[in-house]
């Protein structure tokens, strides 16, 4: 067996050795369409980035009536603990919202000295579940939280959900459509550089067919230099796409570069790219006729 | 040589083919041929270029199916075969070409070793099986060099020495010895009998009938896809002899070949003004 996996590394470091030249450009090629590629990625994952985060802050303030007493919002507390969309609760009093507010005023605190009593009401600010922090989920759960006794108000920050969801919307059906193309053209490309580099090979896969070599045997060491283009070609997009990333970190700061996580899955990714490229370039060769 | 190759020695054939019939559309390829080749027999398969040559010895090394008919090689029998047992009746049967198919990237002892690399022999067996041929080729001395530097009688004999690497039970040449010169040849066919000597069948398809008519072997002579004849043909002085006398006719027909070839561009290409 290993003799058999020696001969199949051995073949495919043979034919990068060999046709040193038309493997690079068959790498520089690759690189190139995978930076097109991984630019896309990469500002996608920033967009949805910058989304979760807006996402984070979202709550539901839900504001209560002065004259509910100390049994009404206990059961209030139990009740939005209960609601399934609700991953967390925060109870804020009336003399901590004022607390808060003066904080917030500083120098202007003293006006607050001049009210008799305290015009803010006690809330309780819902946190709800990631998966129900979209503007349909959120309106429909503020309505119900109208309804519960104890409630005088609900507040979301409607206009600007409403505002942040079409714009999500609208970056969602672009990057979808701006997607679809950048992948398929760098399959295609990958696919015509990876095919390039099989025709040149023809008549070692004739030959080798004529001697008696099994499909495997013919195949496999194709399939590691394909895998090995694609490594090479990922290493060299993520350097470009750093480099990209610097430049353009001058326009927009808040710009990441992929964690260690994403990059490796983005290279495994590519090396499968790569080795499947030479698996179907490949398939209609060894067909009989 | 005391056996008839027509004795029906099914049991000891290395190939037989069985009424085998192959239609190309428009076309009769081939048409009700039949014949066994014995273990270690000698066979030369002559006819004019389009007589089916070609397509018989694609039948045989199955990478075409018959129409109808039937090929057994050794144990594979084309009715029954599976494209995965494939590899495995190629290593049973050497396969040579005119244009010699060498890997232009490998050595000459690469070349011959290929074809069993790719059985996943142990690489101290394949070493010594692969120096072993390049003496009986005579050409050891030229074990590292590229087949591109090497003559076409050279090249040619590396391509006999792969196709021998697996001890295959009949060697199928096609036209092999089509690009050669005369001398070149002559020691290509020198080292196809001495193969046969080793007891290897060998089943050699040529379209030159006069080079094969004196060896003494047995000529199966294919015409518009049939079986024209299939006899023995008689010994005619010793080989060297036989040899030289190819050698003159060779000769001859190269003069001849040049002379019209040479009136030919004299009376096509403009006079020369320089």
């Amino acid at each position: 067996m290993w003799r058999r996996i020696l001969y199949i590394v051995d073949e495919a470091l043979r034919t990068v050795r060999r046709h040193k030249g038309l493997t690079s450009i068959s790498v520089v090629i690759m690189s190139l369409s995978l930076l097109m590629l991984a630019v896309f990625l990469l500002a996608t994952d920033n967009l949805l980035k910058l989304v979760s985060e807006t996402q984070d802050e979202m709550k539901i303030y839900v504001y209560l009536d002065d004259a509910a007493g100390q049994d009404t919002i206990e059961q209030l507390y139990k009740t939005l603990l209960t609601q399934e969309e609700v991953s967390g609760l925060q109870f804020v009093s009336k003399e901590e919202a004022l607390a808060d507010f003066k904080g917030q005023l500083g120098e202007d605190a003293d006006l607050i000295a001049a009210l008799r009593t305290n015009p803010l009401p006690n809330s309780f600010w819902v946190e709800p579940k990631p998966e129900f922090k979209t503007r349909d989920a959120m309106v429909a759960l503020a309505e119900r939280f109208e309804q519960l006794r104890g409630v005088e108000e609900v507040r979301y920050g409607k206009e600007f959900l409403d505002k942040f969801s079409s714009i999500v919307k609208g970056i969602y059906t672009i990057d979808i459509v701006v997607g679809f193309i950048v992948i398929m053209s760098a399959i295609f490309i990958i696919a015509n550089a990876v095919r390039l580099t099989v025709i040149s090979r023809q008549k070692t896969i004739e030959i080798l067919k004529l001697v008696g070599a099994t499909n495997p045997f013919i195949v496999a060491p194709f399939i590691i230099e394909g895998a090995f283009q694609g490594g090479v070609a990922a290493v060299l997009s993520l350097i470009l796409l750093r480099i990209v990333t610097e430049v353009s970190r001058s326009a927009i700061p808040e710009i990441n570069f992929f964690s260690v996580e994403k990059s490796l899955v983005y290279m495994l990714t590519c090396i499968l790219i790569g080795a499947l490229g030479s698996f179907m370039a490949l398939r209609r060769y060894l067909r009989m006729r | 040589m005391t056996e008839e190759h027509n004795e029906t020695p099914q049991d000891r054939s290395v190939i037989g083919v069985y009424h085998l019939v192959k239609t190309y559309p428009g076309q009769n390829a081939l048409d009700d041929v039949n014949f066994a080749i014995a273990n270690g027999e000698f066979v030369f398969l002559v006819g004019p270029s389009g007589s089916g040559k070609s397509t018989l010895l694609r039948m045989i090394y199955m990478d075409e199916y018959p129409t109808s008919g039937q090929v057994v090689v050794g144990n594979f029998v084309s009715t029954r075969m599976k494209r995965r047992d494939i590899p495995y009746l190629r290593r049973r049967v050497g396969i040579v070409f005119q244009d010699y198919k060498l890997l232009e990237d490998r050595t000459v002892a690469e070349n011959i070793a290929i074809g069993m690399r790719i059985t996943g022999a142990a690489p101290f067996s394949i070493k010594r099986r692969v120096a072993s041929l390049l003496n009986e080729i005579g050409l050891y001395h030229k074990r590292e060099a590229k087949p591109q530097t090497l003559s076409g009688g050279e090249q040619q004999r590396v391509a006999i020495a792969r196709a021998l690497v697996n001890h295959p039970a009949i060697l199928l040449a096609d036209e092999p010895t089509g690009n050669l010169d005369p001398d070149s040849a002559e020691d290509v066919l020198r080292l196809l009998f001495k193969i046969n000597n080793g007891g290897t069948a060998v089943l050699m398809a040529t379209h030159d009938h006069s080079f094969v008519q004196n060896f003494g072997q047995r000529i199966i002579h294919l015409r518009d896809g049939k079986v024209y004849e299939d006899k023995k043909t008689g010994l005619v002085g010793n080989l060297s002899d036989r040899l030289d006398a190819i050698r003159m006719d060779r000769e001859r027909q190269r003069r001849v070949e040049h002379a019209i070839k040479r009136q030919r561009t004299s009376s096509l290409a403009p006079t020369k003004t320089e």
